[in-house]
């Protein structure tokens, strides 16, 4: 069973997503890009080409290159908008036997259906190659306005590319299922779209999970392209004002203004101006000529006042039709690229008195819509399960108090996880398990939840036993601690119920304290482990000296008791400077020591140095950090 | 328990108590059964997950360049469109062969970035990696100038080459019926 995505087939661009890990996810193409330019052309050469190759090559093969398919789906060749289309689709259309208008391409005919089916067709192995497996359904969106032949001719592009189509949707419609509006009862929604070169604006009645369209209207010529030429003859009048030179005759320079129009449009949703630069754009007796303007989104919006005002004619139109007041929409929903522009939404704002949906992509929002229709229908979208996180960190204390973690703030829960842990003395037999919340780094900041006891260790070096400490939360919340001997299988565990948590109030405050006091706890937990490490230092010494002293020469072997004895004395003390000489200085010996052992007999029978395990504390205290989990 | 004596000396209840007990064990299947497909699925979803997080983390790492570099590539146009238009009287001066440098520096950087100049002037048209703009006189369907470079980051196209493609012979009649076939429809 293949997977089912959503396709926005739009007139001249589409895009395609699916439901993954329960969010829809738009598809790039082959060439990287989110959508696909809706064009499909026969190369000179007999090659079919399909979306961004086929739009490249328009220019030097316009009667083999077919665009806006969308505007002839369905249609009879008498049709009115047919008949409107003709005057700019350099390919030849004319009618098949039964009327419907047909295309030529390559000197041969196809049916609009044909043609689309070529697109869905590079969609679907788009699709296919992204996903790593079979795409063999789909939701393919159509206007609202689209009437039975047309959604028949869609639905039959989808069946010619080996889609199964499981359902033709309004393309508001699944609109309003990217917001999620299927899912807040009876309301009224109108979904304004501005696209690349037509408006659409339709008016949806929504309840118990069904849409109606109550009206559509719009403007099938009339679209961000219209915007992109304003700042192209800003620029060329300005230019020729300047210079005396007509950019228009020079399509290299033409190609550059349209570029740099682009980006200025985009540019100036964001930013109040920007500068357009365009050096050495042309040149005459005189030398080269630069292009250099500075376009305020002020002066921009000037020049696109009316366009973006003509848009409201087909709004009061669609809200007659529906018999509504603006204020008795409930939503609006912006859709298409131009839409990103602040004044389209403030004239959109100003004229439903609300303010417009727009965190979804409005070039992908379609398309998103209809792969969680898709979704939908496959079931894949199932029952949203709602996962908790923890709060604040979880763990045990360890040698000299510190808070070692098992459990990190804002893992999302249920969750397990074990660290192995050690003995911190020769010979210690119980270990006690202090469990900790908290974000502070040591123990005693945070608070405690529960303490327990394994015993029946067998007695062993410190550092020997391993000791796994468990963390469990389950789904409810509780936290399960258990303790385990892996030695003697001896296990001690305890339940910790989320009421003998925290309040989300204490949280905050230990969420807050932990920012405020984390330099503090820093320098404290440093000493400590300083401490525990010279500790672990001293340790070594006077093992070192019981079981190969004999094999170290007298002198250095009395300074080492010596140095020893300096450590301990200075591990009583409060001061850490000390602490950190007299480490450095008994380093320093043992080296020596190990170089003379060494010396003697190039290694043999010695056993490695002690790990990482830090020294000895009080007795009972888990040592820290033996980690091989 | 009086209830279940009852239910034991009367057939109708047990039967009835059966078959209620049959219909709460069927509605437990069935929601073990739903509990069990939404687990498999949320298995499967985190094994997607997880292999296209990891393949999107390499293209990441192949193309995280590529946004930076397709707006330095129009500097790269400018700076060539300077010294491609220059003045005989400054030709001659080092601080200009220094400009020269410059532009060769900053061809280096990119190059050395995985940028690749896309071969055009004299190919054959693909518009895989050309985008036409113009038209002209010359061997058909091939790239008879370059208006702009074109550029790809390892195997994608950063931008396609702007060229002049050659429609033939100045005579040539197929240019013209076709430039007439597609104003007949108009």
């Amino acid at each position: 069973m293949g997977r089912a995505i959503g396709i926005d087939l739009g007139t001249t661009n589409s895009c395609m997503a699916v439901m993954e890990g329960g969010e829809p996810k738009v598809i790039p193409s082959a060439e990287g890009e989110r959508i696909v330019p809706s064009v499909v052309a026969m190369s000179n050469t007999g090659e079919r080409l399909v979306g961004r190759p086929a739009k490249r090559q328009a220019i030097v093969n316009p009667e083999n290159t077919i665009f806006s398919i969308k505007r002839l789906m369905g249609r009879k060749f008498n049709d009115p908008e047919v008949q409107r289309a003709l005057k700019f689709l350099p390919y030849k259309v004319d009618a098949a036997p039964n009327g419907d208008a047909r295309v030529w391409m390559g000197g041969r005919s196809y049916s609009p259906p044909e043609i689309s089916a070529m697109i869905l067709q590079k969609l679907k192995m788009d699709a296919e190659a992204y996903l790593g497996e079979p795409v063999t359904e789909a939701v393919i969106t159509v206007p609202a306005y689209f009437d039975d032949a047309q959604r028949q001719a869609t639905k039959a592009a989808g069946e010619i590319a080996g889609l199964n189509v499981l359902r033709i949707i309004n393309e508001p419609t699944a609109a309003s299922l990217a917001y999620g509006l299927d899912k807040q009862g009876e309301k009224i929604i109108a979904v304004y779209d501005l696209g690349g070169g037509t408006f659409d604006i339709s008016i949806l009645e929504i309840g118990e999970g069904t849409f109606h369209v109550r009206a559509t209207a719009g403007d099938t010529f009339l679209g961000g392209d219209d915007f992109d030429n304003r700042i192209i003859d800003w620029l060329v009048d300005e230019f020729r004002k300047e210079t005396g030179i007509d950019l228009r005759q020079d399509r290299v320079a033409m190609q550059r203004l349209k570029e740099a129009a682009e980006k200025a449009k985009v540019e100036l949703s964001t930013l109040m101006q920007t500068e357009i630069n365009l050096p050495f754009i042309a040149a005459d007796a005189s030398g080269p000529k630069h292009l250099v303007r500075t376009l305020t989104r002020a002066r921009l919006e000037q020049m696109v006042a009316d366009l973006v005002e003509r848009t409201l004619g087909p709004c009061r139109e669609a809200l007659e039709t529906a018999g509504l007041r603006p204020d008795q929409v409930d939503e609006v929903i912006l859709v298409g690229g131009q839409t990103r522009m602040p004044l389209v939404q403030e004239t959109v704002r100003k004229f439903f008195g609300r303010e417009p949906h727009k965190g979804v992509n409005p070039d992908e929002v379609v398309a998103v819509g209809a792969a969680i229709q898709a979704g939908v229908l496959k079931g894949e979208v199932r029952e949203v399960l709602l996962l908790d996180v923890t709060p604040l960190d979880l763990g045990i204390e360890t040698l000299g108090g510190i808070m070692t973690t098992i459990i990190p703030r804002n893992t999302t829960i249920p969750t397990s996880k074990s660290q192995v842990f050690t003995t911190a003395a020769d010979n210690q037999t119980s270990v006690e398990i202090h469990v900790l919340q908290g974000n502070r780094p040591l123990a005693k900041d945070n608070k405690s939840l529960a303490r327990f006891i394994l015993d029946g260790i067998l007695p062993a070096p410190r550092g020997v036993p391993q000791i796994e400490v468990a963390f469990d939360i389950d789904a409810n919340g509780i936290l399960h601690v258990s303790a385990r001997d892996k030695a003697t299988g001896r296990e001690q565990k305890v339940i910790v119920q989320p009421s003998t948590g925290l309040s989300s109030e204490e949280i905050e405050r230990m969420k807050r304290e932990a920012e405020l006091y984390a330099e503090e706890d820093r320098r404290r937990k440093e000493e400590i482990e300083l401490r525990n490490q010279a500790d672990n230092l001293a340790y070594t010494a006077e093992k070192t000296l019981r079981e190969v002293g004999d094999r170290i020469p007298a002198h250095l072997r009395g300074e080492i008791e010596d140095k020893v004895r300096r450590l301990r004395d200075a591990l009583a003390g409060q001061d850490i400077t000390p602490i950190r000489r007299a480490m450095d200085e008994l380093s320093y010996t043992l080296q020596q020591a190990g170089a003379a052992v060494y010396g003697q007999q190039a290694g043999v029978g010695q056993e490695p140095p002690p790990g990482e395990g830090p020294g000895r504390g009080p007795e009972g205290t888990v040592e820290g950090e033996y980690r091989e989990v | 328990m009086t209830e279940e004596q009852r239910a034991a000396s009367d057939p109708a209840a047990t039967d009835e108590r059966a078959e209620e007990l049959r219909s709460r064990l069927e509605e437990a299947r069935a929601e073990a059964e739903r509990y069990l497909n939404n687990w498999r699925r949320a298995e499967a979803d985190l094994a997607n997950y997880k292999r296209r997080a990891e393949q999107e983390r390499e293209e990441m790492k192949r193309y995280a360049n590529a946004s930076l570099i397709i707006n330095i590539l129009p500097v790269l146009d400018d700076l060539e469109r300077a010294l491609g238009s220059l003045d005989a009287r400054l030709a001659g001066l080092t601080w200009f062969d220094g400009i020269r440098l410059i532009a060769r520096k900053l061809q280096a950087v990119l190059e050395s970035a995985g940028v690749r100049e896309i071969p055009a002037e004299g190919q054959s048209f693909d518009p895989r990696l050309h985008e036409a703009i113009h038209f002209a006189e010359g061997e058909e369907g091939k790239v008879l100038a370059v208006a702009q470079k074109g550029y790809t980051l390892h195997d994608r196209v950063l931008r396609p080459a702007l060229v002049i493609v050659g429609k033939g012979k100045p005579a040539a009649e197929e240019g013209q019926a076709s430039q007439q076939e597609s104003q007949s429809n108009g």
